[in-house]
């Protein structure tokens, strides 16, 4: 995408418009939510370079203010060698060199604020500055409750549309038919043109407001970006109708049309006809333009500079353990039990605990679809919704059936615990206030007293029942009506299972029992739930995937199948199906009757020594919740984060993936003796059964785009909480289903917010592949577009050589030799406990050594 | 027992108090407010039980007199009774529990310890108004509650839009506090030292037979009115309550849901024997909540976001509440009040749940939920779509959406007029105003030579004309912010020049009142000229400019002396106001329209303007730095 040419030729407003929506952000509705890279609009540019352009067109901040670098200096969290790597990067000669490593350590309290920038600075805001008009607070209430009544999902009683109508008409019909006039598009110069279709109302606005035709584009941006969250939603609906659960028919087109007639209307109404258009300016000179003048990127070089220090002594902590790791030999016993983890960072500690607890147990880390994409509906599913990334469009429906019969359950809008949700007529409304209000006092005071003492009625998501069997097997190839196939064939199975058994490496040494774990997480009170879930899943819990895959596993039929490409499955193997919920670390675990006594034997030691694992890992979690408890005490840690996670007024029942920031692509021997803290996203995989790097792309391409999404995505919004973030949440409203806003009049807010963020070091993924470099060279050139994410630096990318431990980071221009300080290594202790024991931010990496693992 | 009840007003003070000097650490505020939360709760509890001991009998408590010149009285007057006392418990009991909840909500929030402050100040002000004996302690109270209600809904102040939604529930408020602030002046005039409210039930046995206060009485009735439907968003001024749900939402609880919107209630509680007295103030009362109910339930039905839908549903059960006093439900409109207060306080707490329960628990039952129903997701429902013609249905649903057409109505108004006459006075040019200034020092002196015994009172007419002229320039400048200063002082110097013309003996009230004004007038201009000196401000005058994030300690001098001008009870200004309305308005009751005009539009003028100056977000002018190849 290359920036808008105006020159010469004539104004085109469609492709304009499909122009100007890469600019836009591009998050749903907030039921799924799914990590993104913020500032994709700029991802063709090089990552520093990108993110310039994007502070010019957005009025957002680049970097920490520079003293959050100094102090990390002071701390001993930037070293010199790593702001000696930063300035030799930066490529400018010795004696600017010099100047530049004097500059940093000066005090600069400005540097990081924003440049000037279209969102702020533009045409718009000169020629309302002329005009004395505060217009967005005008026309944003106006424009914003007609789009949320109009795309609302289920929050006003009354809904705006008629069946399938369109954005436009609704307006237009509320306008011309109606006796009371819709404010204030009663105006008669804009009644008028109202009949002429959008097309012709934009650009007749445009016309009066602005004049210029080389200046349409740039103003109709900066229309949208005066409500980014709004204008982005709208582009997601027109492009996705899918996104919401009642279609809505609206375009920003249409959006404009309407935008554009309002702003025209108020502007007539407070001028007259004639008012000073925005071609008249007398300061049009001097205002930054939308074009390659305006978007250069200027990189401001010392926040550059220290910014890349700050990553590389961050990623160095991890490559100096990494060089120092022993070279893996093959094991021949096979463990007692193998359980595979999502990616997940969440699941990093875990997994480390788990192996502290019972060394005989493996794990393995995957995307936490466990490779199966599918539409599923639960037994309690109003809707089927999409258990696999988002870049894959699922062709398989999966149902659940009940296996006994379910009691009747009682209709919750006629449930007098939760009349405060429900609609009510007038009269039962005050009769409901006048007799149950009072009961609200104590059940208001009995849930911020006492938060964990859990009230009857509330679900939480361990709790749900176990009832329903998955209906898996397809029985017949006829799609429904929508065009989707219920269930899997054998063969389709078995390419799934064996597909991802294959990426992880597990093809062989399989223990007696494998168990499959996903992850969920459950909170109260928290309209981003969505964005706690696995990401893999497209923010949902992936129960349902970890048991599918179980049970295909266990499918003789399907074992059959993949012995013949070479997996051999004993038959005493036994896959189960377990979900790890990160917030309340408790794990359910599934299916359970359908397996055998010693395999019920067997689980039950896992399940003790998960039980153990879980209350380990929420201590480690407790380290950085201020006000948790700081013991050594396992079970009060745990206690805390039940009660964190039921709690009304806990905005943070988790950190989710702060501080995210290694990828690891290896086998486990190569991070098992490590501490990582929480922060890697560790993925299987053996280097040792991909010769032609076809299994290592096909992993690459899962894993760049989650993790780097969800990488960027914190890294951004912690950088400019309030731009490209959602800004704290403690404001926020829920608008329509669709999102949340601050306060009723407020634009949609996309990102993250605050209280996700707030411990985030924001640095970028550093993803590290254990594989030799000519395998990874095969591999990426299987890439595609992704390798744009390396080929800019949006991702650090490096390779550590299986046999040697040779490290070398991807560059633009070839593979760069990793030189590390020689006589330096990564510290080392004995237990997780002695390392987080006090310590309030993040930790290096460290080695165990002296384990019995 | 008078101890306790003054402890209940002061210590929510000491809390404020505490917070503010404390050195903001997180637990310190945290401790300080659990602890002060904690000895309200048994200097409330301690109160009431020995009302209740005493035969729940009606206590009123004079703590000593103010002010006294001749025959005006300004005593401190405190009262507790039924209604006071089922106030007081509901505001601790929220209270409290809002103070533990934000104890964790708000944990590393910048604005921790500004958040507690002025939760602090806002509850102080409440037990001031619960607890009061005499409207003008109201007042005081109310003013409190105002501003405390200004800052929290202002709270994030690098987005203008909580910015300009606080400055329009501070209008609304200002607006009905002319009210308030000429209701107390009528109960001076009207009661003379016996305007407690415990002699209030009392008063009227004697006035039944005296028709001379009837219509003097009914105005009082309508002040106190307006009053109480400004505070509680009532008809016409419902709009203002969702669009002020912009700070933290246990505040946007406490204020909107519990506590604030139950004050009007209060207030017609209070005053209850003075517009219940005849038929056609309480037909008012009806009337305002007939109204507000209907447009309020109707509005509610196209809300699409929680906050705003719980807004309306409140604002209808309080319209149901006056309906009930116009009905001299007492009792019931007591109990409603309670439910109500802890019903919304609940549903605005649990307001973000409602995705997880749209999408989870209703979805999840084998239910008619109407996400799976297409016909409910319809334009309006079935019921309504059969019956109703299509430009019928069009004009039910804009009614609705706009809801009620009440804030254009108020706008049109109100606000319109205003803006139109102040555009008028800027437009005036320099030698006409040198001209009116030097025709007014020859009144002035024509006043002093003493020419005439009525000379004086009749100059003041021009001069109080003057006074609101001036004020309403004020509120349309836009460019300067020294002009917007001036003007206002001005204003109030025409004030206080206007009542020393009809009362020349009045001239140590006058004085008292500029003491108020002239230190915080200096004040302001000396902060004003430091804060803009590099800047060019009327280039862009419409920029944020955010000073509280970039110069936080001069702003919140701006902020003292903003309070100061507009006669918040900090300064001798308020008392002098009080006295001044009573001095000239005892003779000439005209003249008190026309400083209740000024007073209200000098507060708006000020909050404006420093709106403008103090908030918004920083920004840089220019990037320094070069490009690296």
């Amino acid at each position: 995408m290359t920036i808008h040419k105006h020159n010469g030729d004539e104004f085109e407003l469609d492709a304009a418009i499909d122009h100007l929506a890469h600019w836009l952000p591009t998050q749903g509705p907030i039921k799924d939510f799914i990590h993104h890279n913020t500032l994709h609009a700029v991802q063709h540019f090089p990552f520093h370079d990108g993110v310039a352009v994007a502070a010019k067109v957005f009025g957002a901040r680049s970097y920490l203010p520079i003293e959050d670098y100094q102090k990390r200096f002071e701390e001993g969290r930037i070293t010199q060698t790593a702001i000696d790597w930063a300035i030799e990067q930066c490529g400018c000669h010795a004696a600017a060199a010099e100047q530049l490593q004097a500059d940093l350590f000066t005090a600069d309290p400005h540097s990081h604020l924003p440049p000037i920038s279209l969102a702020n600075d533009g045409i718009r805001n000169a020629w309302l500055n002329r005009l004395e008009m505060d217009l967005n607070a005008l026309v944003h209430p106006v424009i914003f409750r007609l789009l949320s009544n109009f795309l609302d999902q289920g929050i006003s009683r009354w809904a705006l549309p008629k069946d399938g109508e369109r954005f436009w008409d609704c307006v237009v019909r509320l306008t011309l038919n109606s006796l009371i006039p819709l404010y204030p598009f009663h105006q008669t110069q804009v009644r008028e043109i109202l009949n002429e279709g959008p097309d012709q109302v934009i650009l007749h606005c445009l016309q009066q407001i602005v004049g210029d035709e080389q200046l349409y584009a740039q103003y109709l941006l900066e229309v949208l970006l005066a409500h980014p969250g709004w204008s982005g939603m709208v582009r997601i609906i027109e492009t996705n109708p899918q996104s919401l659960l009642a279609p809505r028919d609206i375009s920003l087109k249409q959006l404009l049309a309407v935008e554009l007639a309002c702003e025209l209307a108020f502007v007539d109404k407070k001028k007259g006809r004639h008012f000073l258009r925005i071609d008249q300016l007398p300061e049009l000179a001097s205002i930054p333009l939308f074009d390659e003048t305006h978007l250069t990127p200027e990189v401001p070089l010392k926040l550059r500079v220290w910014h890349e220090a700050m990553e590389w002594s961050l990623h160095s902590e991890l490559l100096l353990a990494l060089r120092d790791q022993p070279v893996a030999e093959t094991v021949v016993k096979a463990p007692d039990v193998q359980a595979i983890f999502c990616i997940d960072d969440r699941e990093c500690s875990l997994r480390r605990y788990l192996e502290e607890v019972n060394p005989n147990i493996e794990t393995f880390g995957a995307p936490g679809f466990f490779g199966i994409d599918f539409l599923y509906q639960g037994l309690d599913d109003v809707y089927p919704v999409a258990q696999c990334p988002v870049v894959v469009k699922p062709r398989h429906l999966i149902t659940e059936s009940a296996t006994q019969p379910r009691p009747e359950k009682r209709d919750p809008r006629q449930d007098l615990s939760k009349m405060h949700f429900s609609a009510h007529s007038l009269a039962r409304g005050w009769i409901y206030t006048q007799t149950l209000g009072v009961a609200y006092a104590a059940r208001l005071a009995w849930s911020v007293f006492k938060p964990a003492t859990k009230l009857p009625g509330i679900r939480t998501l361990s709790e749900v029942d176990v009832h329903g069997h998955l209906h898996l097997l397809r029985e017949n190839d006829e799609p429904n009506e929508e065009g989707y196939l219920l269930g899997f064939s054998l063969a389709e199975m078995a390419e799934k299972v064996g597909g991802q058994l294959r990426s992880i490496g597990l093809v062989k040494n399989f223990a007696r029992l494998v168990v499959a774990v996903a992850h969920g997480s459950s909170s109260v009170n928290n309209p981003h739930f969505a964005a706690y879930d696995c990401g893999a899943c497209a923010g949902k819990p992936g129960a349902p995937n970890a048991r599918a895959f179980a049970w295909m596993a266990n499918q003789e039929g399907v074992r059959a199948i993949l012995r013949e490409q070479g997996i051999d499955i004993p038959d005493s193997t036994c896959f189960a199906a377990a979900m790890h919920n990160t917030s309340r670390d408790e794990m359910v675990f599934f299916d359970q009757q359908s397996l055998d006594k010693p395999t019920h034997e067997r689980l039950h030691g896992f399940q003790h020594a998960a039980q153990k694992a879980l209350q380990r890992n929420a201590r480690e979690r407790c380290r950085w919740f201020e006000l948790g408890p700081q013991t050594p005490d396992n079970e009060s840690a745990h206690r805390h984060v039940l009660e964190r996670a039921a709690s009304i007024f806990e905005p943070r029942p988790e950190y989710n993936h702060s501080n995210n920031l290694y990828c690891i692509v290896g086998r486990r021997s190569l991070t098992r003796h490590l501490f990582m803290d929480r922060r890697a996203f560790l993925q299987s995989y053996d280097p040792n059964i991909d010769h032609d790097g076809s299994i290592l792309a096909r992993v690459l391409s899962a894993a760049i785009p989650v993790c780097g999404g969800i990488n960027l995505e914190y890294l951004f919004s912690r950088i400019d909480n309030s731009v490209y973030g959602a800004g704290t949440k403690l404001p926020h409203n829920v608008i329509g289903l669709l999102g949340v806003a601050n306060g009723v009049e407020g634009d949609l807010r996309t990102g993250l917010p605050s209280q996700m963020i707030e411990v985030h070091e924001p640095a970028r993924l550093l993803l590290v592949v254990e594989q030799r470099l000519e395998v990874v060279d095969q591999a990426l050139a299987k890439l595609g577009p992704l390798l744009e994410w390396l080929e800019n630096d949006w991702v650090r990318f490096a390779a550590c050589d299986p046999r040697t431990r040779a490290l070398n980071l991807y560059r633009r221009q070839g593979w760069q030799a990793i030189e590390l300080v020689k006589d330096r290594v990564a510290p080392v202790s004995s237990r997780s406990e002695k390392i987080i024991v006090g310590q309030t931010k993040t930790i290096p990496v460290h080695q165990f050594v002296g384990r019995h693992l | 027992m008078s101890v306790l009840l003054l402890a209940c007003v002061f210590i929510p003070l000491l809390g404020f108090t505490l917070i503010f000097f404390s050195d903001g650490g997180e637990r310190k505020v945290a401790m300080i407010s659990l602890w002060m939360t904690r000895v309200n709760g048994v200097a409330v509890i301690g109160l009431l039980s020995m009302w209740a001991a005493s035969g729940f009998n009606s206590f009123e408590y004079q703590w000593f007199q103010l002010y006294q010149h001749g025959d005006y009285q300004f005593p401190i007057l405190f009262y507790l009774d039924r209604v006071g006392a089922a106030y007081l418990f509901c505001v601790w009991a929220i209270f409290s529990i809002i103070v533990k909840y934000c104890r964790v909500y708000m944990h590393r929030d910048a604005g921790y310890q500004r958040f507690f402050q002025t939760i602090f100040a806002f509850v102080f002000g409440l037990n001031i108004i619960v607890l009061s004996g005499s409207i003008d302690i109201l007042f005081a109270g109310w003013e409190v509650v105002g501003i405390s209600s200004f800052l929290l809904i202002a709270f994030y102040r690098h987005r203008w839009q909580p910015v300009r939604n606080a400055l329009r529930a501070y209008t609304i408020y200002r607006f009905c506090d002319v009210g308030l602030l000429m209701g107390a002046w009528m109960s001076h005039l009207l009661f003379h030292e016996s305007q407690h409210f415990s002699q209030m039930s009392g008063l009227f046995d004697n006035y039944v037979s005296n028709p001379v206060n009837y219509a003097a009485l009914s105005l009082l009735s309508v002040l106190i009115i307006l009053a109480a439907s400004g505070k509680s968003a009532q008809f016409p001024f419902c709009f203002w309550l969702p669009r002020a749900m912009e700070g933290p939402t246990p505040s946007s609880a406490i204020f909107y849901g519990a506590l604030s919107i139950h004050l009007g209630v209060f207030l017609l509680l209070r005053t209850m024997p003075i517009w219940s007295f005849h038929y056609l103030t309480r037909l008012i009362v009806l009337a305002i909540g007939l109204l507000t109910v209907m447009i309020a339930s109707l509005s509610e039905r196209t809300q699409s976001n929680i906050k705003g839908q719980v807004a309306y549903a409140s604002i209808a059960q309080v319209g149901f509440m006056f309906i009930e006093l116009a009905l001299g439900l007492e009792t019931l409109a007591l109990l409603h009040f309670m439910s109500n207060a802890f019903l919304r306080c609940y549903q605005l707490l649990v307001s973000p749940s409602i995705v997880a329960h749209l999408l989870r628990v209703e979805g999840a039952v084998n239910s008619d939920f109407y996400i799976k129903d297409r016909q409910k997701l319809q334009f309006l429902p079935t019921s309504l779509r059969d019956v109703l013609p299509d430009v019928l249905q069009n004009t039910l649903y804009v009614f609705a959406l706009q809801e009620g057409q009440l804030e254009i109505l108020v706008r049109s108004l109100l606000w319109d007029p205003l803006k139109r006459l102040g555009a008028a006075m800027s437009r005036v040019s320099t030698w006409i105003k040198w001209l009116a200034a030097v025709a007014l020092v020859i009144w002035l002196f024509i006043a002093v030579n003493n020419v005439s015994s009525v000379a004086g009172v009749y100059l003041s007419i021009p001069v109080s004309v003057l006074m609101v002229l001036v004020a309403t320039s004020a509120f349309s400048q836009k460019h300067s912010p020294f002009k917007v200063w001036n003007s206002v002082a001005m204003s109030s110097f025409l004030a206080a020049l206007a009542v020393w013309l009809m009362v020349p003996d009045a001239i140590y009230d006058e004085l008292l009142f500029l003491s108020g004004i002239v230190p915080s007038w200096l004040l302001g201009v000396w902060v004003l000229s430091r804060l803009l000196k590099n800047e060019r401000f009327a280039e862009t005058s419409f920029r944020y400019r955010a000073f509280a994030q970039t110069r936080p300690s001069l702003s919140l001098l701006l902020f003292i002396s903003f309070l100061g001008m507009v006669g918040f009870p900090i300064t001798p200004a308020f008392l002098g106001e009080d006295l001044l309305l009573s001095h000239a308005s005892g003779q000439h009751p005209w003249f008190a329209l026309g400083i209740t005009i000024a007073f209200v539009v000098n507060g708006i003028a000020l909050a404006r303007m420093f709106l403008r100056l103090s908030m918004g977000r920083a920004v840089r002018s220019e990037v320094r730095e070069f490009r690296v190849g």
